[in-house]
């Protein structure tokens, strides 16, 4: 248990044994000559997390240049993590940011802090970082009491190094020489209050930014190993469809070429790239005929093959939530209203297609990728080839973004069959076209929404009902009596999976649309109506910040020009987003949107705002045209032209208004900010031409 | 397959590759310079774009054959050593990236945008760099930094 008084936490240092784990020997080469310290963490009552994690470990390396390695499982994707776990961990030690480096998400040497998703590294990883060094930041402060016989209370660091009062000095590179260094227990090492935060808070720019204006960055696309082979695999119409058989015979008779099939798996390796591909293109192979699904009917089918939500279904997004009577709520109200609103697929489109090179040496392997999820992904390559997950080393490269879209070992995985045998490292590198129709897309999703409110702009009922997208942003940030909100899971035509905020895109389109609607019903202000009906003090205050720069009420909307907002609360993240845009005909361009973002005390203000701005960004595309098209059995639009993604033309003035809690837990905000995007626009776009979108992409309803 | 001379960031190098090849193809895996990406392999989004005798092209659909004699030039030729290029220091001061898989291509493309137009507008720059795709989104910034770049251009 901890010694002081709100620690709430324990560190216990322990030893790294790398036996016969060749992988774990392997990677211990990145580091340099040094010590690794090794901390068991007991999280206890009273810390920043939300969720209850018992025990975790963290490892740190204090170099014999003074350096301390920061290592862990999560990967930097463009959310600026790399430069804000540097802050961190410089604010505990209590040394400069450039003395900090980090190794991240490879697998045989940083603990498992889980796949980079969920907008789980500001709230879980950091604070487990930062609880680690603080106590390496003891552990020192220990070590020189011992060697100087003092009160270790009375000893401080400062910039590294810890300063007696005779002259002489200790830091943390003299940790190495300990000759007596073993097992130790820290309790209760203080962390830095936010009042007191002298590296975190600060806008220090990412650390890896020369690396990218100079194109010196090296993603797995970038990657190339002497003697490496290249494969190529052959695509079925859709991911359905078995291989029934194949004719590689001309193929095989390829110089250098090997063909490698494995239950539906079907590909070949070759010298270079140009060579695999044209011997992938003589092999005919025969599948089965498998239809997706008729996108002319998606969402009535979608409905039809649903689910129930599943009462029982905990964790951080439950299925069900319930509250008074739905039912009595809304045949008891005034007025109701009741309308259904429909989101299509989209994809990713990661810019970096992925790429991965494996390499066997008898029954150990080796992955470098651009995963967002290096521990999943070993272990699913594990399984695979039933085999320890040790003798799996997954090493990420830094990722041209994922969006959610990188979970999988799909590549990775791909690249581990092929070079099962061919006894040099194989790369595979996914086309853009394999990234449209080979990886697994944002559900599609139809929400079905019933109110009942009062004249004077009180709700009292919500039934809401999400098909197929997910429990994400269900809970209405409303104070409404009686609630129904619910996930029914269906049956998707196309793959789906994770997607930057889950179904909290759709569910916040649905219910922002609708109480707009409301508002507009009983001629309200819309921002007066959602006042009305919030009441948590931070999501007023972003409205009512976002609503003063942008000028609400001052500005009216009509010839052509309209208004609108929205706002939502996901993730620990308040935000509220308000749209200028001018309409002709069919044509939108959003002129201006307002944002206020309050996602607890800021690590970095520079990444948070740029995070903000490119979510609403994103936010554009799935609103406004991006959409994966199908047919019976393909994806027939899997191509950058002919999948509209936003572009510099497409973008307005963004303003971000940051509200800065430092007496709140920092929340994780790369995915919460996209969720207002598509119902300010929508909303704006009711007032500009009287027209109620309720699908998105939107600009298809104008086309006709 | 013929030999092919080709001029890269000063270094001039024979190729043996055929002269459909691309050139982000021939700039990777001969010359090892990967600042230059494949993203889309159309020519739409701009993330491999490099100079060709001054002008930006897409390399993902540029055949090598077209190069001739002109001096090609990557990101990787952009800076010296010790300085960066005005443009790569403007992206970097005004954090014109996440991901930063766009930001060669971006770069390349604003230096040809300014080598044009020393003095655009908002919207010439906008217009200027349609054709090339930030996923992240960070549209603004990249604004911001080519404004700033073309001013200290001026005021050089």
């Amino acid at each position: 248990m901890p010694e002081e008084a709100g620690g709430g936490y324990e560190h216990q240092l322990q030893r790294l044994e790398f036996g016969d784990d060749i992988t774990r020997r392997e990677a211990a080469k990145r580091l340099q000559a040094g010590i690794l310290f090794l901390f068991t963490v007991r999280i206890g009552e009273g810390q920043e997390t939300t969720n209850p994690m018992p025990l975790l470990s963290s490892r740190l390396h204090v170099g014999e240049d003074g350096a301390i390695t920061v290592l862990t499982g999560k990967i930097e994707c463009g959310q600026g993590i790399r430069t804000t776990l540097t802050q961190a961990a410089a604010e505990e030690l209590h040394i400069a940011p450039a003395r900090v480096r980090l190794i991240m998400g490879d697998t045989a040497l940083v603990p498992d802090d889980g796949g980079t998703w969920g907008s789980l590294t500001t709230p879980q990883t950091v604070p487990v970082i930062r609880q680690a060094c603080a106590s390496l930041r003891e552990y020192l402060c220990r070590y020189a009491a011992q060697q100087w016989k003092m009160d270790a209370g009375e000893i401080h660091v400062s910039n590294g190094r810890i300063r007696h009062t005779d002259g002489r000095t200790l830091s943390y590179r003299d940790l190495i020489d300990n000759k007596a260094f073993g097992a130790a227990s820290i309790a209760g090492a203080r962390l830095m209050p936010a009042s007191e935060w002298a590296a975190c808070g600060t806008p220090m720019p990412a650390v890896h930014g020369p690396a990218i204006v100079r194109g010196a960055l090296k993603y797995s696309s970038d990657l190339q190993f002497d003697g490496m082979l290249h494969g190529y695999v052959i695509r079925p119409p859709n991911y359905r469809c078995r291989l029934l058989s194949y004719d590689a015979s001309k193929a095989a008779r390829i110089p250098g070429v090997k063909i490698v099939r494995q239950d539906d798996f079907l590909g070949v390796v070759a010298p270079n790239e140009q060579a695999a591909a044209a011997a992938a293109h003589t092999i005919e192979a025969h599948w089965s005929n498998e239809q997706l699904g008729n996108p002319d009917t998606l969402f009535s089918d979608l409905k039809r093959n649903s689910k129930p939500p599943d009462a029982k279904a905990g964790g951080r997004y439950p299925a069900l939530i319930e509250a008074g009577s739905v039912d009595q709520g809304i045949s008891r109200a005034a007025h109701r209203h009741k309308a259904s609103y429909q989101i299509w697929y989209i994809a990713h489109v990661p810019l970096e297609a992925r790429a991965a090179i494996a390499e066997w040496r008898g029954d150990w392997l080796t992955v470098h990728c651009g995963t967002q999820a290096p521990f999943p992904v070993r272990d699913e390559i594990a399984k695979a080839f039933q085999l320890p997950p040790e003798h799996v080393r997954v090493v990420v490269s830094d990722t041209g973004s994922g969006y959610g879209g990188k979970h999988n070992s799909e590549c990775e995985l791909e690249a581990a069959r092929l070079a099962r045998n061919a006894g040099k490292p194989v790369r595979l590198a996914w086309s853009r076209e394999d990234e449209f129709e080979r990886s697994y897309c944002r559900p599609a999703a139809l929400m079905e929404v019933e109110s009942g409110f009062d004249s004077e702009g009180k709700v009292h009922a919500w039934d809401f009902h999400n098909y197929n997208g997910g429990a994400a942003s269900l809970t209405p940030p409303y104070r409404i009596g009686n609630v129904r909100a619910a996930y029914h899971a269906s049956i998707s035509p196309l793959r789906q999976g994770s997607y930057r905020s889950l179904a909290a895109v759709g569910n916040t389109f649905a219910r922002e649309s609708h109480m707009d609607e409301i508002a507009a019903e009983l001629k309200l202000d819309p921002l007066e109506f959602r006042l009305r009906n919030i009441e948590e003090r931070r999501l007023r205050t972003v409205l009512e910040r976002a609503a003063e720069r942008f000028g609400w009420g001052r500005v009216r909307s009509g010839n052509g020009v309209g208004y609108g907002l929205a706002c939502n609360l996901e993730k620990g993240g308040h935000l509220a987003l308000l749209t200028e845009l001018e309409m002709d005909g069919a044509q939108v361009r959003l002129r201006r949107m307002v944002a206020a973002f309050d996602a607890g005390a800021i690590l970095n203000p520079d990444i948070l705002s740029n995070q903000v701005e490119g979510a609403i960004v994103q936010g554009i595309g799935g609103a406004l045209f991006e959409q994966l098209k199908f047919d019976s059995n393909r994806i027939t639009n899997g191509r950058l032209s002919e999948y509209r993604v936003p572009r510099f033309t497409d973008t307005p003035e963004i303003d971000v208004i940051l509200v800065d809690r430092r007496d709140m837990p920092s929340a994780g905000a790369g995915e919460s900010p996209i969720t207002a995007t598509a119902p300010s626009i929508a909303s704006a776009i009711y007032a500009a031409s009287g027209k109620r979108i309720r699908q998105l992409p939107m600009l298809p309803a104008f086309e006709n | 397959m013929p030999d092919l001379k080709l001029t890269v960031n000063g270094i001039e190098a024979t190729v043996l590759a055929d002269p459909s090849t691309s050139l982000l193809s021939v700039l990777r895996k001969h010359f090892h310079l990967t600042g230059a990406k494949y993203a889309c392999g159309e020519g739409q989004c701009g993330a491999c774009t490099v100079m060709v005798g001054g002008e930006a092209v897409r390399s993902c659909v540029f055949p090598i054959h077209n190069v001739g004699q002109k001096y090609v030039e990557t990101i990787e030729g952009l800076a010296n050593s010790a300085h960066l290029h005005p443009i790569q220091q403007a992206f970097l001061d005004a954090s014109a990236f996440q991901c930063g898989f766009c930001t060669p291509g971006m770069i390349m493309a604003s230096v040809a945008l300014l080598d044009r137009n020393p003095a655009p507008s908002v919207e010439e720059i906008r217009a200027g760099l349609a054709g090339n795709v930030c996923r992240c989104g960070t549209y603004s910034r990249i604004v911001k930094a080519v404004q700033s770049a073309a001013k200290a251009g001026r005021n050089a």
